[in-house]
């Protein structure tokens, strides 16, 4: 007999000895107050009938004044050890006869009762009428002791006790060995239900033995492990499938990327070449163009010199264009070093550079003591010179322009700005302002070759910031920019 | 207690409820409440104790059917001889019943006056006619009750005897047989049981 482990064997063997337990208890108590009722009223009977014969008997002994034969007809009772006392009254309710012979009050009334009986804890008494032919000649009185009874009923509670104490030792026997068969297939299945959640191994299963509800039970159970296992595996399977997938374009991204890089740099080798390549044809046209003016100037007359005039412009704004993409191409060749650099000392030296180079012109240039960022000093340079330069270019129509380099702060980062106060622009177009070659303004207003903004895009992008502009047209344009958005 | 429930005469009662003190009291022959004419009062309480036997015998005996011609035929107890009763038996009897059938005394001066009777108490006066007298009465369903040294043996049925100061009974079994009277045990235990010689009476 195992003993109970587990709590529903536990709970089973003590639903099933509750309810034993209780049924055989109440039975019991049942049976033993069954049984004094009835044992008692067996004695009342027994007293009765015993009284009714002692009556019949003790009648002529009454009738012909014979107290002899009273007492031996009451000494009969010496057979019945229960009977304690017993009385004759004559019908001037006087004690005619006692048993035991010679007893005397108060082991026997002084004088009679009604007829019926009366009953104590111990004792039950019954007085009964003696009488003949309707002449009632006195009365009978006849105690007995309960002690019997007591006897009878305790050992009849010992008997019933000792009976439902062995029904509770053979139910606790069944019980224990019956739970099994329910406890056990529970059991079966909270192991294997264990045991998947632990390993999580959908391939056990658990045993399905009986054909119960519980066998019920452990086959949806094995049905549903089943199914997770098949998922389990598609979805191991697609898991599989989906990584290699991955893989494969990850390969292909980096495969296509090193294409991109290789193809990029041969471009920018290329377009490299090409520009340094074009300088020397541009520089033979400058040069002779110059010599041929030098040398044959009045062979060519003043028309002739005036057209050679402007093939030198154009050569020389070629040479620009090819310098800037030059530059432009560089920025993406040249390594970045990081330092301190201080903007406001780089912006006042462009602008004293722009000043000696136009000193007609009416400009201040409103600049901060300083103004300090991180980042590649020389491209940061080519930054500003850029934006200043512009700023210089389209306040060239205003007799007193005004430029300002400096910061402002939103949500806690540092914006750098350099505002003019000159053509400005049509903010419709903003989004070309940054696009190579792409000019708002007509050449005849302000030259220009379109890649400078382009360049500082590129330089931003690289200090990992961003570039923006607001303006409108005749009120100035202010350039924004940000480095380091994203951290380091 | 179930006596006193009874319409009894003063007397009747007052006998009935203290003739079994009186068996002592008369027969021990020491004073009592009665002493100031004792042989008188002695005397009258042995009577009534005698008169009330005579009643309970019809208690204690069956006779045969025939002597009863109706349902409503009393049972009668006669006195032959001089009366020693006095009024005693008449209040004892008075309104008592039996089986349904009421009791009645009658007085006889003669034997042959006897009539219908169920229990005949034959007095001491008669002890020199006894024989002829029993014999007079052989073959009737009397209940004969005397109270003479010899009455029973000489075939008369209940004889009483005063013995160890008690009032007894003596009892004549084949006189009672002759007279077809069936007597109960319980009387039969209470009394002696005689067996006189054949042929004597």
């Amino acid at each position: 007999m195992n003993s109970p482990r587990t709590t529903i064997q536990r709970k089973l063997v003590l639903a099933i000895m509750m309810t034993s337990t209780t049924v055989l208890v109440l039975t019991g108590a049942v049976l033993v107050a069954r049984e004094a009722v009835s044992l008692r009223s067996l004695i009342h009977t027994e007293l009765s009938t015993r009284a009714g014969i002692l009556a019949a008997n003790s009648t002529a002994a009454l009738a012909f004044r014979n107290p002899e034969d009273a007492r031996q007809v009451l000494a009969a009772l010496r057979t019945d050890p229960s009977v304690v006392a017993a009385a004759l009254y004559d019908d001037r309710n006087s004690l005619f006869a006692t048993y035991p012979d010679g007893a005397a009050p108060p082991l026997v009334p002084r004088a009679p009762g009604t007829p019926g009986s009366v009953s104590d804890k111990e004792h039950l008494a019954v007085y009964q009428r003696v009488v003949e032919g309707g002449n009632r000649l006195g009365l009978l009185y006849i105690k007995t002791d309960l002690r019997e009874l007591e006897q009878g009923v305790r050992d009849h509670a010992l008997v019933v006790l000792c009976a439902v104490l062995g029904s509770i030792g053979v139910a606790f026997a069944l019980s224990t060995w019956l739970q099994r068969g329910i406890a056990g297939p529970v059991r079966a299945l909270a192991e294997a239900a264990r045991n998947v959640s632990e390993r999580k191994d959908y391939s056990i299963r658990a045993e399905t033995k009986s054909d119960d509800e519980l066998g019920v039970l452990a086959g949806a159970f094995n049905t549903m492990l089943a199914e997770i296992q098949e998922r389990d595996a598609a979805l191991r399977a697609s898991e599989g499938s989906l990584r290699q997938l991955n893989a494969g374009l990850e390969q292909r991204v980096a495969v296509r990327t090193a294409e991109l890089e290789t193809s990029n740099r041969e471009l920018e080798a290329f377009s490299y070449s090409v520009s340094h390549d074009l300088r020397a044809p541009l520089r033979a046209i400058d040069g002779f163009s110059k010599a041929l003016l030098e040398d044959c100037g009045e062979a060519l007359g003043e028309t002739g010199a005036r057209h050679l005039d402007r093939v030198r412009t154009a050569a020389r704004q070629m040479g620009l264009l090819i310098d800037d993409l030059l530059n432009l191409a560089r920025l993406s060749r040249t390594e970045m070093r990081r330092g301190p650099v201080d903007l406001a000392a780089v912006g006042k030296e462009i602008a004293d550079t722009l000043t000696q180079a136009q000193p007609e012109r009416q400009v201040s240039f409103v600049v901060p003591p300083r103004l300090t960022a991180e980042g590649d000093s020389q491209l940061l340079r080519v930054v500003l010179d850029n934006l200043l330069r512009n700023a210089w270019k389209f306040t060239s129509k205003k007799p007193a322009a005004r430029i300002e380099l400096g910061q402002t702060g939103t949500n806690g980062k540092t914006v750098f700005f350099v505002a003019d106060d000159g053509a400005g622009f049509d903010m419709a177009h903003a989004d070309l302002l940054f696009a190579p070659f792409q000019r708002l303004h007509r050449q005849s207003d302000f030259e220009g070759t379109g890649v400078g903004l382009a360049t500082v895009q590129r330089i931003i992008h690289r200090h990992g910031g961003r570039l923006w502009a607001e303006g409108a047209v005749g009120t100035g344009a202010t350039f924004y920019f940000t480095l380091w958005e994203n951290g380091s | 207690m179930s006596l006193l429930a009874r319409p009894l005469t003063a007397r009747g009662r007052l006998l009935r409820c203290l003739a079994p003190a009186l068996v002592l009291s008369v027969l021990c022959g020491h004073p009592s409440a009665f002493a100031a004419d004792v042989p008188a009062v002695r005397r009258t309480q042995e009577y009534d104790l005698k008169a009330v036997f005579l009643y309970q015998f019809a208690h204690f005996v069956e006779w045969p059917a025939r002597t009863f011609p109706n349902q409503h035929t009393p049972i009668t107890i006669g006195v032959l001889g001089e009366d020693p009763f006095g009024d005693g038996l008449d209040e004892i009897v008075a309104n008592e019943a039996v089986g349904g059938r009421k009791l009645i005394v009658r007085r006889y001066r003669t034997v042959d006056q006897v009539d219908t009777c169920h229990v005949l108490f034959i007095c001491a006066s008669e002890a020199g006619r006894m024989i002829p007298i029993l014999a007079r009465l052989k073959g009737r369903s009397v209940l004969t009750v005397g109270e003479t040294q010899d009455f029973v043996a000489q075939n008369g049925i209940v004889g009483f005897t005063v013995a160890r100061n008690r009032l007894k009974l003596r009892i004549n079994l084949a006189a009672a047989d002759t007279a077809r009277l069936t007597i109960s045990s319980k009387l039969l235990r209470q009394a002696e049981i005689v067996h006189p010689q054949r042929g004597q009476g």
